[in-house]
C-alpha cells in the first residue's frame, strides 16, 4: 500500500518538474532532458509486466498532452518499459522470491549506471527520431541524443543518490 | 483453439506492447488531425489551466521589460497618429455610396492582443499556446505578430485558447522580401539556434548586404505586407550553385516573448474564395 502511495506521489511530482520546469530548460540552446522515464526506472522489478506497459503509457501520453507531441512520448516510453526486464536481466541477477526496487544499493553502482544508461539512450533515441521522423539532419539529432541523455542520466543519478536505503 | 487462448496467454505481454505501440503510432500520424490534437493538446483547458498559473508566477520577472516595450511601442503608434492625421487633414476624403459597402483598404486589419502562456524554443517543432480563442475571435490561419516583427500562424483554436505554429517549427516557412528591393522567398528555422532562420530562393543575381531588413511579402492571406521579420546575419554562395545561402537573425526573440497581438484580415474569406475560384 504504502508503495503504491508513493509511486503516485512520485508520478505526479516527476510529470509536474518535467512540465512546468525541465521543458523550459534551454540549456545550450537545444538540451531537453526528460527525467519522468525516472518513474518507469524505479518501479519494483517483479511488477507483472503489462501493469508496467499500461503505466508507462499513460505517463507518455500525459507527457504528451502537455507538450503538443502527441503519441510520441507514449511511444518512446512504452518501448523502454518494454525492454526494461530485458535490460535488468543483462546487468544484475536477482535472488529468487525478492522484489527489489532499482537503485545503487539493490543493484550495485556499476549495474545501475549501466541500467540507466541503456534504458535512457533507448527512450531518448526512440523519442529524438520520432520527433524529427526523417533522416534529413541526422547529425543535429545524434548530436541532441547524445547531449540531452548525458544530461538525463546525471540528473537521474544525482536524484537517485540522494535517496538513501 | 486451445492453443490459440495458450498462444494469447503466453504471448499476452508482447501483443499488449504492439497495441500501446500502434496506438501511440498512430497518433503520432494522424497528429495533423484536428478534432483530436484539440483534445489532447495544450488547447486543453485543464492542461491551459495550469499553464496559466504557472505563467503567472513566471510572466511577474518579465513585467519589466514588458512594461518599457509597451511604452516604446505607445510613442511610436502616437507618433503614427499624429503623422497621420496630419495627413488625413490634407486629403479631401471621397463621399460615395458605393464606399459604405466595402471596407476601406486602410481598415482590412484589426489586431487582438493576447498573452503568451506556453511556449517553447528547443524542439524542431516549437508551438506556443495563447490565452484567447474562439470566443475573442481568434481563427484558425491568422497571423501572429510580437512587437518586433513576426511570430506564426494559428493553427488550433478552442474556445477560450489558441495553439500558434511559431516561425521556430520546421513545418511553416514564412514568406518574406527584402525591403529595399522585393525579391522574395520562403523562410525556415533550422532547428539549431532560436535566434536564427534560413532564407531560400534568393537566387544569384540578387543584390544585398548584410544588416539588410526582411519584410513580410504580403502575398499569403495572414499577414499583411512590411512586418518586419529579420535581418541578414550571413550569407554565402557555392561556385556551383544557384541560390545563395543566408542566415537571418529573427527580428523577434522567442525566449522572452510574452505578449503578442493576432491579425485578423476581414477580407480574408472573399479573398481566398476568389482565388480558389480561379484556380479550378
Amino acid at each position: 500500500m504504502l508503495t503504491v502511495v508513493q509511486n503516485i506521489l512520485s508520478f505526479i511530482i516527476l510529470v509536474l518538474v518535467q512540465v512546468l520546469a525541465l521543458n523550459n530548460i534551454q540549456f545550450l540552446g537545444f538540451i531537453n532532458p526528460y527525467i519522468y522515464i525516472l518513474f518507469i526506472l524505479s518501479l519494483p522489478v517483479k511488477l507483472p509486466h503489462w501493469v508496467t506497459l499500461l503505466l508507462a503509457f499513460v505517463l507518455g501520453l500525459t507527457i504528451d498532452a502537455f507538450s503538443n507531441t502527441m503519441g510520441m512520448h507514449a511511444f518512446a516510453t512504452v518501448l523502454a518499459a518494454f525492454s526494461r526486464n530485458g535490460i535488468i536481466k543483462l546487468f544484475t541477477s536477482i535472488e529468487e522470491g525478492s522484489n527489489p526496487v532499482p537503485s545503487f544499493y539493490t543493484f550495485g553502482v556499476g549495474a545501475y549506471i549501466k541500467y540507466v544508461v541503456f534504458m535512457v539512450l533507448l527512450h531518448h533515441t526512440t523519442l529524438f527520431l520520432l520527433e524529427a521522423f526523417s533522416f534529413a539532419n541526422i547529425w543535429l539529432i545524434i548530436f541532441k541524443i547524445i547531449l540531452s541523455s548525458f544530461v538525463t542520466i546525471l540528473l537521474i543519478l544525482g536524484i537517485r543518490s540522494f535517496n538513501r536505503k | 483453439m486451445r492453443n490459440l487462448i495458450n498462444f494469447l496467454i503466453q504471448y499476452s505481454v508482447v501483443i499488449l506492447f504492439l497495441v500501446l505501440e500502434v496506438i501511440s503510432f498512430t497518433l503520432i500520424v494522424n497528429n495533423q488531425d484536428y478534432q483530436k490534437s484539440v483534445f489532447l493538446s495544450s488547447s486543453n483547458s485543464v492542461i491551459s489551466g495550469m499553464y496559466e498559473m504557472s505563467n503567472s508566477v513566471v510572466e511577474f520577472f518579465k513585467l519589466r521589460d514588458a512594461n518599457e516595450n509597451l511604452s516604446e511601442e505607445n510613442t511610436a503608434l502616437k507618433n503614427e497618429i499624429i503623422s497621420l492625421r496630419n495627413q488625413l487633414s490634407t486629403l479631401q476624403p471621397e463621399k460615395t455610396d458605393s464606399l459604405l459597402f466595402r471596407i476601406p483598404p486602410e481598415m482590412e486589419y484589426e489586431f487582438i492582443s493576447a498573452k503568451v502562456i506556453n511556449n517553447s524554443t528547443n524542439k524542431l517543432q516549437n508551438y506556443i499556446t495563447l490565452n484567447k480563442g474562439l470566443r475573442d475571435g481568434i481563427k484558425v490561419d491568422m497571423g501572429v505578430i510580437g512587437d518586433e516583427g513576426v511570430v506564426g500562424i494559428i493553427k488550433t483554436v478552442s474556445d477560450k485558447f489558441s495553439v500558434v505554429i511559431p516561425v521556430l517549427n520546421d513545418k511553416i516557412k514564412i514568406n518574406c522580401k527584402f525591403k529595399k528591393n522585393n525579391y522574395s522567398g520562403p523562410l525556415q528555422w533550422t532547428g539549431m539556434d532560436y535566434r536564427y532562420a534560413e532564407l531560400k530562393d534568393i537566387a544569384r543575381h540578387v543584390e544585398f548586404s548584410l544588416g539588410d531588413s526582411l519584410i513580410t511579402s504580403g502575398f499569403t492571406n495572414t499577414f499583411p505586407e512590411g512586418i518586419p521579420v529579420g535581418t541578414i546575419e550571413n550569407f554565402n554562395i557555392k561556385e556551383s550553385e544557384a541560390y545563395y545561402n543566408i542566415k537571418v537573425k529573427l527580428a523577434v526573440n522567442f525566449r522572452t516573448l510574452s505578449h503578442v497581438k493576432v491579425i485578423n484580415y476581414k477580407n480574408y474569406n472573399e479573398q481566398r474564395i476568389l482565388e480558389k475560384a480561379a484556380e479550378e
